[in-house]
């Protein structure tokens, strides 16, 4: 279902030849997808690459069913990755996506067997490279992974066109190296808005429309040995000599000449836009990109095309290759090559580009400056280059002296109202009010609740893979002195914490304390269904359950609990950390996801006071004479609608705590307030629209008698 | 080859502002005046209110040929900063984005304050001013008013507002029907979507500069007493008739008597009016300290329902308020008599040392019965001075009020700096508990130092140094309780070995800031 609905955007997944497409990059994939006649599509959600997702299921009964094409969000990106087994016997184009790196991580056993046994049908594997700027996952490359596997990898030029006919190529490429292909995607360019002409979806030829009759056997394409040594020499004899000819011949990667025949830049196809914007600035480039610098544009990263390579390098005195994270392979290979073939060629790279870090225009354009003062173009003197570089970056060095102060940083936090805050709240309060149980090791989880980790909580002390929180907290809770608390969302739960986490808990009889966070979605990525949603993106129900699939593992205690009400979670996490059961006892925090609660509600509620119906808003306030300004609740809470306002008072200087009008009344700055004993500045007001006469009649009652009563 | 006009525009936002749909419009905007545009965005959890970028081009020129549009703004090269929020102009320029030469910067000066602004125990809030010179600074003009504030008043969107002043601003080759046209087209709100243009590009066109309204209550004059102002200096004398009015409203006249006494010591003669003016001030604020009785006269006001109500902003409603009370045991027998109760107090704060029991309970307000519960509590006014609380408040107070005094003898900046060691005594319950022992040991530390360097001759410098230093750590959190505690022991320590510039470098380094 996801975080919005797609209407428009299916529809245009719908067009034919000679319609526009005009979206998001994402966008243009998918559809580049059904025009390449995919057979079967899934993948797991995650930043960049959900939209892909979403777009797809609400596109699942209009577009993909009637066309026979299979659809399903995968359990793990492990499982996306076994679907490509499809494509191992039966000539059947297929796509699956997932964030990578940790996406390829957890994939990676199935992607090995496929890329080992190889396909007969093109598979495309669409990778959203969750790298640099928000990027919400640990620093790392996918191309390492390509390289080990031998797929090829694509890292297409950013725009819409470039990217739907990379889609088509890739299958191309798939079917004719019988590899696997990676389609790499940054998380930019899979937002960036353009327009894309159409052509026609295709429709597969095996299909759910169209099934298959006979089982495919051959022997050669089981992954044991001996078909295994057979299939590695495979790889390097035919397969990727079979992907480079392709390459070749389609002419994938770019080279475009220039009047600069002494000097090139080799670049990968993703940081095309970049580097040209680069030249553009430091005026060695029109805006629409012609230069005469010789460019080398490898959209494709692997396997390179050693003649491609060499014819680029031939008679040049100075190449630069943009190449983003470490190790820096291109750099290295044509570095070998030239040396091979006694070139007499300077190659640059990390030595005047930063060594890490995503590749955004300051560093580029540093190091193109770099490269081009001491390769000195004709077109333009060294000291002009200088000198527009200086033009560019001068005014950087006064900005400390009109910003003394460092701009406070912004962590992204839990939403207003988010059932999972309170949880955390709970853990702060019994860490500081009974140190002797509650400061203990937090192993924690990848998901919203990972944001617990920053301000104002700082709780958890690891976090080391989705659904690993209980895993990782094994050598810890047996060598730690107070027992241990775990952390999963229920994303994470039935992602790998279940099996790796659960499972292995109780098969090594941990003596910890799990807690699950069951907000109803895996809401990091966008409110996706997870199986104890109820139903699947496709709708169908499921009917499983958190604490039914623990039970099924032998968990005995388990306490079910809501999550705002932290009284209550204070008590059991106090209970479970105390208690004389020894084993696995998990604690299942309730709450639905607040932003998914209030999409749906909000309208209604709209719509319901629109026809006069009574409708009760509650929020929650803070009495600006009684707060004394200290900011506890703050520490303690940290929701955005929780916030600050200067004192009414005219003798009190610091400002006090308020609550602006987002708030949507969950209650927890009163019960926090409550449960960590700040102070009486909290209330919530209920406020009744089109109040009901009785209603009406006992309100004006009171005021009469309030009125009476209440000093000015 | 004739060059077109490449435009740059960044929007640095906080995640959940409405930045996405805002550079949909610019794009579309300029879609329609018939250049080529593209945007960008990085959602993902920076949407989780982190910092969050949107970036979008514009390209005016031969469109047969598209330009190569680039996925990440230059810093230097950027044409329009359109800031729907006012501390990320500050990042943008941090970074380097905006240059004095080419940027034009559109922002609202409202605040949605970083969790590290909110959480400190004082006030950690970025200064406005320093933010609103460096936007004048590196921008090659600037249009900042606070578009939160206009787009409430007319029932519309910061984002819209905003559009509106970049559309006065022809910063970009884009008229302004071609950004309506861009509004309606998105159809989301469009009709206080285009109020909301329309107003920004009215304030943009004006370079109004919407005045900011002081959130600050006026001075009051005092209903009674006025006679004894007389002998305050005239810059003194309002602060102290809103003390008075305070004191009045919160006991009686006698007690605002108290209060006269109190600061007398501290006025008159030609001495600079500074120390009096702290003095006074704190004095105010403490002696209206909040015990239950203060909350429960706070909470039935008439005033009270009134501001909700209208807070509520919803015409024709019924509230409804449902107070959260905990007082703890001191807040229950502190409103008792003193004599009554001090043995079992004794007793009480020995037994549990910390987190003494609590009464919970949810009072709804609105109703009768409630709002009896607490009106009743606040007729035990009469109580208040001879109440446990009382006493061991107004203890505190005059160890304050003499410690004030005796740095006075020694040097009026220290002085001035115990003064306002009286702003650490807030909070309720543990959290007043705990700022209070910090109060006493800030005081302590602070007569401590001021001896030890008169005795070895020196002035009070460290001491001075060490009491605001003190404070200060204390006011950024918990976290630097304890290093303000260890500073001072440390800064005592190198006083007794007569090691004064140790002791203040030891103060320069702690990181209590200027």
């Amino acid at each position: 279902m996801g975080e919005r609905t797609f209407a428009e955007d299916v529809k245009q997944l719908g067009y034919g030849a000679g319609g526009v497409l005009r979206g998001e990059g994402i966008l243009a994939i998918t559809k580049a997808l059904l025009q390449s006649g995919v057979s079967y599509v899934g993948g797991y959600p995650g930043a960049p690459i959900s939209h892909l997702l979403d777009v797809l299921a609400d596109a699942n009964e209009p577009l993909l069913k009637p066309m026979g094409i299979y659809f399903e969000q995968s359990g793990s990106e492990a499982a996306a990755a076994a679907l490509l087994g499809a494509s191992i016997n039966y000539p059947m184009r297929g796509a699956v996506t997932w964030k990578s790196v940790v996406g390829t991580n957890v994939a990676s056993d199935a992607l090995s067997h496929v890329a080992s046994a190889g396909v007969v049908g093109g598979g495309l594997i669409v990778i959203g490279e969750d790298y640099g700027e928000g990027a919400s996952i640990l620093q790392e490359r996918t191309h390492s992974a390509a390289l080990k596997s031998s797929v090829p990898l694509i890292d297409p030029k950013n725009s819409l066109p470039s990217f739907a006919r990379f889609v088509e190529e890739g299958f191309g490429l798939s079917e004719a190296c019988h590899e696997p292909v990676f389609f790499c995607i940054r998380i930019r360019a899979c937002h960036m808005r353009g327009e894309l002409p159409c052509r026609d979806n295709v429709r597969p030829a095996i299909s759910m429309l169209s099934p298959l009759q006979r089982p495919s056997f051959s022997i050669e394409r089981i992954n044991l040995p001996p078909f295994t040594y057979a299939m590695e020499a495979q790889k390097f004899e035919q397969r990727l000599p079979a992907a480079r000819r392709y390459i070749a011949e389609r002419c994938l990667n770019e080279h475009h000449r220039g009047e600069e025949e002494h000097l090139g830049i080799v670049m990968q196809g993703g940081l095309w836009n970049t580097t040209l914007r680069g030249l553009h600035v430091l005026g060695l480039a029109d805006a629409h990109g012609h230069t005469p610098v010789p460019l080398l544009v490898l959209n494709v990263l692997h396997p390179t095309v050693p003649e491609e390579l060499i014819g680029f390098l031939r008679g040049k005195r100075h190449v630069l290759v943009v190449e983003e994270g470490m190790p820096n392979y291109i750099e290295q290979e044509l570095k070998a090559l030239a040396h091979d073939a006694r070139l007499d060629v300077e190659i640059h790279g990390k030595d005047v580009l930063s060594p890490h870090g995503e590749y955004v225009p300051q560093l580029v354009i540093r190091g193109l400056m770099r490269f081009l003062t001491s390769a000195e173009p004709r077109a333009l003197s060294a000291s002009l280059i200088a000198e527009r570089y200086r033009r560019l970056t001068g005014h950087q060095d006064s900005v400390r002296a009109v910003l003394p102060r460092p701009i406070a940083k912004r962590p992204p936090t839990f939403c207003t109202g988010c059932p999972e805050r309170p949880v955390f709240s709970a853990m702060k309060i019994l860490r500081a009010q009974e140190p002797a149980i509650g400061d203990t090791h937090v192993a924690h989880d990848i998901g919203c609740s990972t944001f617990s980790t920053q301000a104002p909580f700082n709780v958890g002390n690891s976090v080391l893979g989705y659904g690993m929180g209980l895993a990782s907290s094994s050598a810890v809770a047996p060598n730690f002195g107070k027992r241990v608390i775990s952390v999963m969302g229920d994303g994470g739960f039935w992602h790998n914490g279940l099996g790796n986490g659960v499972a292995n808990a109780m098969f090594n009889k941990q003596d910890s304390v799990l807690v699950i966070l069951d907000n109803n979605y895996a809401a990091a990525t966008g409110q996706h269904h997870v199986p104890s949603t109820g139903t699947n993106p496709r709708g169908e129900p499921t009917g499983m359950t958190i604490p039914e699939a623990l039970r099924g593992v032998g968990v005995r205690w388990i306490r079910t609990v809501n999550s705002y009400r932290i009284a209550e979670m204070l008590g059991t996490l106090r209970e479970a950390l105390t208690t004389r059961y020894e084993g696995l006892k998990v604690i299942v925090a309730r709450g639905e996801c607040q932003l998914e609660r209030q999409r749906r509600e909000r309208p209604l509620r709209r719509q319901r006071a629109a026809a006069g119906a009574e409708v009760v808003q509650p929020r929650f306030g803070v009495d600006p004479d009684v707060c004394t300004g200290d900011h506890s609740c703050i520490r303690l809470n940290g929701c955005p609608s929780l916030t600050l306002a200067e004192s009414p008072d005219p003798l009190k200087d610091d400002p006090i705590a308020h609550v602006d009008e987002t708030c949507v009344g969950c209650g927890v700055c009163g019960e926090v307030a409550h449960a960590a004993v700040l102070c009486p500045s909290f209330y919530e007001v209920r406020v009744v629209q089109n109040p009901s006469r009785w209603r009406r009649l006992l309100a004006r009652f009171r005021l009469a008698v309030i009125t009476r009563l209440a000093t000015a | 080859m004739t060059e077109g006009r490449l435009l740059s525009i960044l929007i640095p936002a906080v995640g959940g502002q409405g930045g996405g749909v805002l550079a949909e419009w610019l794009v579309d905007a300029g879609l329609i005046a018939g250049h080529a545009a593209h945007g960008t965005s990085i959602p993902g959890v920076a949407q989780r209110t982190g910092s969050t970028t949107y970036y979008v081009e514009i390209y005016a020129g031969d469109t047969q040929e598209p330009p190569i549009f680039s996925l990440y703004p230059v810093p230097g090269a950027l044409d329009v900063l359109l800031a729907p929020e006012f501390l990320e102009v500050g990042r943008a320029i941090e970074l380097g984005f905006p240059s004095p030469e080419r940027t034009t910067i559109v922002a609202s000066t409202h605040r949605l304050f970083s969790i590290h602004e909110k959480m400190a125990t004082g006030r950690a809030i970025h200064p406005p001013g320093e933010l609103e010179a460096a936007a004048r600074a590196f921008s090659r003009s600037l249009v900042a008013f606070d578009a939160l504030a206009v787009a409430r008043e007319h029932g519309s969107e910061v984002n819209a507002v905003l559009l509106g002043a970049l559309a006065a601003s022809d910063a970009l080759p884009v008229r302004p029907d071609a950004f309506r046209e861009a509004i309606e087209r998105k159809a989301i709100q469009v009709e206080a979507n285009l109020r909301g243009f329309d107003v920004g590009l009215t304030l943009g066109r004006q370079r109004a500069e919407a005045p900011r309204p002081s959130a600050k209550r006026p001075f009051r004059a005092p209903p009674a007493l006025a006679e004894s102002l007389a002998v305050f200096p005239d810059a003194l004398r309002p602060l102290v008739g809103e003390a008075l009015s305070r004191l009045i409203d919160y006991q009686d006249e006698k007690y605002a008597v108290l209060y006269l006494e109190r600061l007398a010591p501290f006025v008159g003669g030609d001495r600079d009016s500074t120390l009096a003016e702290i003095v006074a001030r704190h004095l105010a604020v403490w002696m209206t300290y909040e015990d239950a009785i203060r909350v429960a006269d706070l909470k039935t006001r008439a005033g009270r329902f009134e501001r909700i109500r209208r807070e509520a902003r919803v015409k024709d409603a019924e509230i409804v308020v449902t107070d959260f009370l905990r007082p703890d045991l001191d807040e229950l027998y502190g409103v008792l008599p003193y004599r009554l109760v001090a043995p079992f107090a004794r007793w009480a704060e020995r037994r549990w040392p910390r987190g003494r029991p609590t009464v919970g309970q949810h009072v709804k307000t609105t109703t009768i019965l409630g709002f009896l519960r607490l009106w009743l509590l606040a007729r035990l006014r009469p109580l208040r001075p001879i109440s446990y609380r009382a006493q061991r408040e107004h203890e505190r107070m005059e160890r304050w009020l003499t410690a004030v005094r005796r740095c006075a003898e020694w040097n009026t900046a220290l002085a001035c700096e115990v003064a306002r060691a009286a702003q650490l005594v807030k909070g309720y319950g543990e959290v007043r508990r705990r700022m209070t022992g910090l109060f006493d040991d800030l005081i302590q530390r602070a007569l401590q130092a001021g001896s030890l360097e008169t005795l070895q001759g020196g002035r009070v410098t460290v001491a001075t140094e060490l009491t605001a230093a003190y404070r200060r750590l204390v006011l950024q959190g918990p976290e630097q309780e304890a290093k303000a505690t260890a500073l001072a022991a440390d800064v005592i320590t190198r006083l007794e070995k007569n090691e004064p510039d140790a002791a203040l470098a030891a103060i320069t380094g702690s990181g209590a800031g200027g």
